[in-house]
């Protein structure tokens, strides 16, 4: 076991890391909001923590911290700019502003060290630091997705104009979702920094966008759970596809459009659906149909009509 | 504004003005949806507004709900003009809607949907202990019961008929504890029973002092169940006044009704 996790203690920093990223996709995304921000923050983490760590020796709370808040500041700001967008246009809002932060690093002179990037970025940061934070984060996100958080956020992106009717300020929780997208975003940027003591342009480039997008919408997009599939199958299936060599990259394209065609709730929504159906199964069996006796009877041609595959009231009417 | 709402709603002064609109008009470019309408509605009372497709009852709603931007006009609310309230506020202030269509979330149950309409008056700290144990506040039970919708409470809405999904957005709209109810068009789609069911659940809540604005299409109900009548044609006020002079009005029964509506008024 102890050997296993040395020669693999790579791959499972990947994981979380990786996790974290996906979720600063993911967050927004919850909440009806599809923006690319939060790797346009793992640059903002990613530099911070290497700038600061280089030059001043700080610890590393201090420098992902740093980055953290920087980020979730630039989120809040950025939030602000966008407020009249979404869907596509938003999305491609977000993509500029991470291309953008791309084209600062590489032009940066001095600060950011240009194209080749900035190395020995020395720290204490180790692999336990970094799962604690994740779970942590896990444990917020967790709850977040429960009670009357969840339901809530499940309004804004389920129907905005209902939210508001209920009383939920949906332009508040736009706002709040960058704030969280970018502080995880830069979170994962700045412990990748820290963990390969270096970062350069080419590493917060456009294919974490490709990455994290890849891992949501196979894991899928409505849990933090999503996520975590989505980052373990991605970080690990390099590594269990060495086998086919080169064709690696077109296995990867031919799972996603799969995920993408068949599952469109990723791989949890596969399994919610399973549970749900299990759930149901168990509720109809003890009473003996006591379910279908419990309905008013005035539905039951609506209920037959529908079941046997005839139009429904709405259409009917 | 007090926190009176926090409370079942009574009826303090029965007649006495909670919520007026003064030439209020929505213009959609060149269409005048909505085009210089005045109401007003009295707490305790059902005020029904009574119109043909198109006469822009929905968008009157929408623009009394701060839902649809205002062209021209004021709207009040305890005379207090609410036209520039982030629409989100009015639920906060006792004001509660239905939409014309089925708008319940999918993946929430039916329980959760209702859930939703009470989450706003759910203080801090319970909103945490829901984390750790599920609870279902009282006027969310209280919203179950006098809907009907107990014995649906597990499923989702995609497997509910239509008629219940229409009171599960009811019992929603009430689990808020508002203290006006806006409803658009509550009973389109249901069965002669079940709407029969939800007039006598208006009329109930009615009695027990809500204040009720109702959008609907059953002329029968609307006399039956509505102290006042408003009808809209095209945007603009057609008559107004109690519900069998309104349904006898020659210009409403030409816009909409039909001379057979005489009956519904003699009932």
């Amino acid at each position: 076991m102890n050997q296993w996790y040395l020669s693999h203690e790579i791959l499972i920093q990947g994981t979380f890391i990786s996790l974290l990223l996906a979720l600063s996709i993911q967050v927004p995304l919850r909440a009806g909001v599809f923006s690319f921000a939060g790797i346009g923050s793992y640059a903002i983490g990613a530099y911070t923590a290497a700038i600061l760590t280089i030059r001043e020796q700080v610890a590393p709370v201090v420098a992902i911290g740093a980055g953290v808040l920087i980020a979730a500041a630039a989120g809040y700001l950025l939030a602000l700019l966008v407020a009249r967008l979404s869907g596509l246009y938003l999305g491609m809002a977000t993509i500029a502003f991470s291309l953008f932060l791309g084209v600062l690093a590489t032009n940066g002179g001095d600060l950011t060290g240009g194209a080749t990037g900035l190395f020995g970025a020395l720290s204490t940061l180790t692999t336990a630091h970094v799962i604690t934070i994740t779970v942590l984060v896990l444990v917020a996100l967790a709850a977040s997705e429960r009670g009357s958080f969840g339901r809530r956020v499940d309004a804004v992106r389920e129907d905005p104009q209902l939210a508001v009717s209920m009383g939920i300020d949906v332009n508040r929780v736009r706002r709040r979702v960058f704030v969280i997208s970018g502080a995880l975003g830069a979170c994962a940027g700045g412990m990748n920094t820290l963990l390969r003591t270096t970062v350069s342009p080419e590493t917060v480039g456009f294919h974490l966008v490709v990455t994290a997008l890849t891992m949501i919408i196979v894991g899928g997009a409505l849990s933090w759970a999503g996520a975590a599939i989505g980052a373990v199958i991605f970080t690990w299936l390099p590594s269990v596809l060495q086998f086919v060599g080169e064709w690696q990259l077109l296995v990867y394209g031919i799972v996603v459009a799969i995920a993408a065609v068949y599952v469109p709730n990723g791989l949890l929504g596969l399994l919610q659906e399973g549970w749900r159906r299990l759930r149901r199964r168990g509720r109809r069996l003890p009473a003996g149909g006591a379910s279908v006796a419990a309905a008013p009877v005035a539905e039951d041609p609506e209920e037959k009509l529908a079941a046997l595959g005839g139009p429904t009231a709405e259409a009917r009417s | 504004m007090t926190t009176s709402q926090d409370t079942a709603p009574t009826s303090p002064a029965t007649g006495t003005t909670v919520l007026q609109t003064i030439d209020v008009a929505v213009h959609y470019g060149g269409i005048k949806a909505v085009d210089g309408i005045d109401l007003v509605l009295e707490s305790g009372r059902i005020l029904g507004i009574l119109g043909p497709n198109g006469s822009g009852k929905s968008t009157l709603l929408g623009a009394v709900t701060r839902l649809v931007p205002l062209t021209r006009g004021r709207v009040l609310l305890d005379g207090e003009d609410y036209g520039r309230t982030p629409p989100a506020r009015l639920a906060h202030r006792g004001i509660a809607r239905t939409f014309q269509t089925v708008r319940l979330l999918p993946d929430l149950t039916v329980r959760e949907n209702i859930q939703l309409g009470s989450d706003l008056k759910l203080p801090r700290a319970a909103r945490w202990r829901e984390l750790v144990r599920r609870a279902v506040p009282e006027p969310v039970t209280e919203a179950i019961e006098r809907t009907g919708v107990g014995d649906v409470l597990d499923l989702f809405p995609g497997e509910l008929s239509y008629g219940t999904a229409r009171r599960v957005e009811i019992a929603r709209a009430l689990a808020s504890r508002p203290r006006v109810l806006m409803l658009d068009e509550p009973t389109a789609g249901m069965n002669q029973p079940e709407r029969l069911e939800v007039a006598g659940l208006l009329r109930r809540l009615r009695d027990e002092g809500l204040t009720q604005l109702l959008v609907e299409h059953d002329v029968q109900m609307m006399v039956d169940t509505c102290d006042r009548l408003l009808a809209m044609n095209q945007g603009r006020h057609v008559a107004e006044g109690a519900p069998a002079d309104v349904v006898r009005d020659p210009t409403v029964q030409e816009a909409y009704l039909g001379k057979r509506w005489n009956r519904a008024a003699d009932r």
